[in-house]
């Protein structure tokens, strides 16, 4: 147990016996190696079970909105945070009712790339030491650099505590990071034959599972614009196409509205990589509106207001 | 019923026997994935693999299944059927998922409702499966009726012993396939003593799951629980459990039409997890929340499906707990449906 680990058990405890929550929302060891579960605990002796480490990769903030009626600490990093402070900000939830309690967040393993390079092979521990992931099966041990299994999120994410949090545990990290979309610019080079093949490659893959959409903290619409039967909106098999327009719209559904955690990828069943589209509406709107998503109470977000000065060059004026 | 052995290097010769008159389906490794899908020689196989993740009853139940596409013609419309059936070898299927093949079959083969697209398929199918010698530890089929080297729903099953693979067949389709195949070497007593025994090894190395054969009773007087709230809890309501489930078959049917008057019916994959697959056409919905959601895809393997079909509805391949983005192991639900205290009741 680290020392994060006890201060979280510490806090959720004294929040419960003290009644100042009916609930505390934080994760639990999954069942597998590298798998972490939410962990929701209104019994103050059952706070042992919470845990937080590399594995910790969904968004809590997307259960939320399922306890109205009740008081509620949330254990937050940074998306997670960021994901309450938004549906805040969206009245979809009741900032009176929940405690964030921010922790800082080191970044989170990317599942699909460690299973790639493991192949097929059982992977049943999986422990972090030093700046070494070592991952053991029945007949192997290999020892991966750890960095490079970090999701990329992780890596451009300058919120590793939240922004606004009612309690914060361990140390709050700001970070100096300057976040200039390097990664949207390098893939903007390639040429329009070697981008559609990238997204081919990945959105091939998709089963439709919707985990991505299920996993979303601002995916919360009552009915999707993907399950509209009367009329059907968009196809909804799994060809290529239609595996398309879900995906590109889903990513303009959130823009100025991702906190960039990167559950969507994460929760993926087939390991696809949707972060890239994120990225570059973040991009879209971090240029355009100068907004970031879940860090400030009182800003709307820019899809839900209006201002005279939003750019309309897109407008075609009449002489 | 042949045993027989057969040797590597030998392999890449049986499939391209089997060519000349099967499709053949096997193992490929596709960006760290094992998938199902047709190969034209032996090396675009992987079978040093634990197992598949899309299931191969994507093969006889394909994730989007034309049914007919249709052209309009002025007032003319003309429907387009599907071609028939190939004859198709899926190589290196887990006997697990064999066994699944036999489940589906009782679904689409129920009552007056036969399924064609399915039987059909299944019918020009040809089963070579590849024994476990690593079975995970997510794996429970000998507590669901199978068995690592099960061959009660294959028509041949290989078993990897040094160089070679021990090959046996257990339908006459496999012998027929067997008989063909004239550079097989005999199988020595000692050797079919040694791999028998090691079958054994592997085959108590897997972990029981006790009673799961009474489970139906027990969930007979347990749908109002508090225990499905508390296993629903975590749940995100996707689809991965059910989608990569080798005994899951639901499914929706959709009309694309094209604006040029062309246009297919299609059927896609559907799953009990979403809310719009309960949806009625009057607007009434019989399952609103994922808690009942939840209990319906457990009951439907362990309670429905042992007392329609006299089977329980899952072959232990662990999919659902490998894959779980929230990490649900229904493992867990097992024992957490055994310990209810509601299970006494009624």
């Amino acid at each position: 147990m680290s020392d994060l680990e006890s201060s979280i058990r510490e806090t959720a405890k004294n929040l419960l016996t003290e009644g100042k929550v009916d609930l505390i929302l934080g994760y639990e060891k999954g069942a597998l190696p590298l798998r972490a579960a939410p962990c929701f605990i209104t019994d103050p002796t059952d706070v042992d079970r919470l845990v937080f480490d590399y594995s910790c990769d969904l968004n809590l903030a997307k259960f939320l909105r399922e306890h109205p009626e009740k008081k509620l600490g949330i254990i937050s990093k940074g998306c997670v945070g960021r994901g309450v402070i938004h549906l805040v900000v969206e009245n979809q939830l009741n900032k009176e009712n929940i405690t964030i309690i921010g922790i800082p967040c080191q970044g989170v393993i990317n599942r699909s790339r460690v299973i790639r390079k493991i192949g097929e092979r059982e992977i049943l521990e999986v422990k972090v030491e030093n700046d070494k992931l070592l991952v053991k099966g029945k007949d192997f041990e290999e020892s991966l650099p750890l960095d490079d299994y970090i999701n990329n999120l992780c890596k451009t994410c300058h919120y590793k505590s939240p922004p606004v949090a009612d309690i914060t545990v361990g140390e709050a990290t700001a970070s100096s990071l300057q976040d200039n979309f390097e990664d949207i610019t390098s893939f903007e080079s390639k040429t329009p034959g070697e981008k559609m093949e990238y997204f081919k490659d990945e959105l091939n893959r998709c089963i439709r599972c919707y985990a991505c959409r299920e996993a979303c903290p601002v995916c919360y619409c009552s009915l999707c614009f993907i399950d509209q039967n009367k009329p059907v909106w968009f196809g909804k098999t799994a060809d290529i196409t239609d595996n398309f327009i879900f995906h590109m719209i889903r990513a303009l559904h959130v823009a100025g509205r991702c906190v960039s955690c990167g559950a969507c990828s994460s929760v993926c069943p087939m390991g696809i990589d949707l972060n890239l589209l994120n990225r570059k509406v973040e991009q879209i709107v971090k240029e355009r509106y100068n907004f970031e998503s879940g860090i400030s109470l009182e800003t709307p977000p820019p899809m839900g207001a209006h201002k005279f000065e939003d750019g309309q060059e897109f407008m075609i004026e009449e002489d | 019923m042949m045993q027989k052995m057969i040797s590597k290097d030998k392999i890449s010769k049986f499939i391209s026997v089997l060519q000349k008159e099967y499709k053949i389906f096997g193992p490929v490794r596709e960006k760290g994935d094992i998938v199902f899908k047709e190969v034209q020689s032996a090396d675009e196989m992987d079978l040093d693999y634990l197992n598949s993740k899309i299931p191969p009853k994507s093969v006889l139940f394909p994730m989007v299944d034309t049914l007919f596409s249709y052209k309009k013609d002025g007032e003319k419309v003309e429907i387009i059927e599907n071609k028939p059936y190939n004859k198709v070898v899926i190589f290196g299927i887990r006997p697990c998922d064999a066994q699944s093949f036999y489940l589906l079959h009782n679904f689409f083969n129920f009552g007056k409702f036969k399924d064609p697209n399915f039987l059909d398929r299944l019918l020009n199918t040809v089963l070579i499966g590849i024994g476990c010698l690593n079975p995970r530890n997510t794996c429970f089929c000998t507590s669901v009726n199978g068995g690592p080297f099960n061959s009660e729903h294959v028509d041949i099953l290989l078993t990897k012993f040094k160089e070679n693979y021990f090959i046996a067949s257990s339908t006459d389709d496999g012998d027929v396939i067997l008989k063909k195949m004239d550079f097989l070497s005999d199988a020595k007593d000692s050797d079919v003593k040694e791999i028998e025994e090691m079958q054994k090894k592997v085959e108590s190395s897997i972990k029981i799951i006790e009673d799961l054969e009474d489970l139906h009773k027990i969930l007979d007087n347990m749908y109002e629980d508090p225990l499905w709230e508390e296993c629903a809890l975590g749940c995100l309501g996707c689809g991965t459990c059910s989608y990569l489930c080798p005994t899951c078959h639901c499914f929706d049917v959709v009309d694309e039409n094209k604006p040029d008057g062309s246009g297919r019916r299609v059927r896609i994959w559907d799953t009990c997890q979403f809310p719009l697959f309960t949806l009625e056409t009057s607007g009434h919905n019989p399952r609103t929340n994922k808690i009942q959601r939840a209990r319906q895809r457990i009951y439907h393997k362990f309670n429905y499906y042992p007392k329609n079909y006299n089977l329980i509805g899952c072959v232990g391949c662990g999919r659902c707990i490998l894959y779980c983005p929230v990490s649900n192991d229904v493992r867990e639900t097992f024992s957490k449906i055994k310990k209810a205290p509601s299970k006494t009741e009624g």
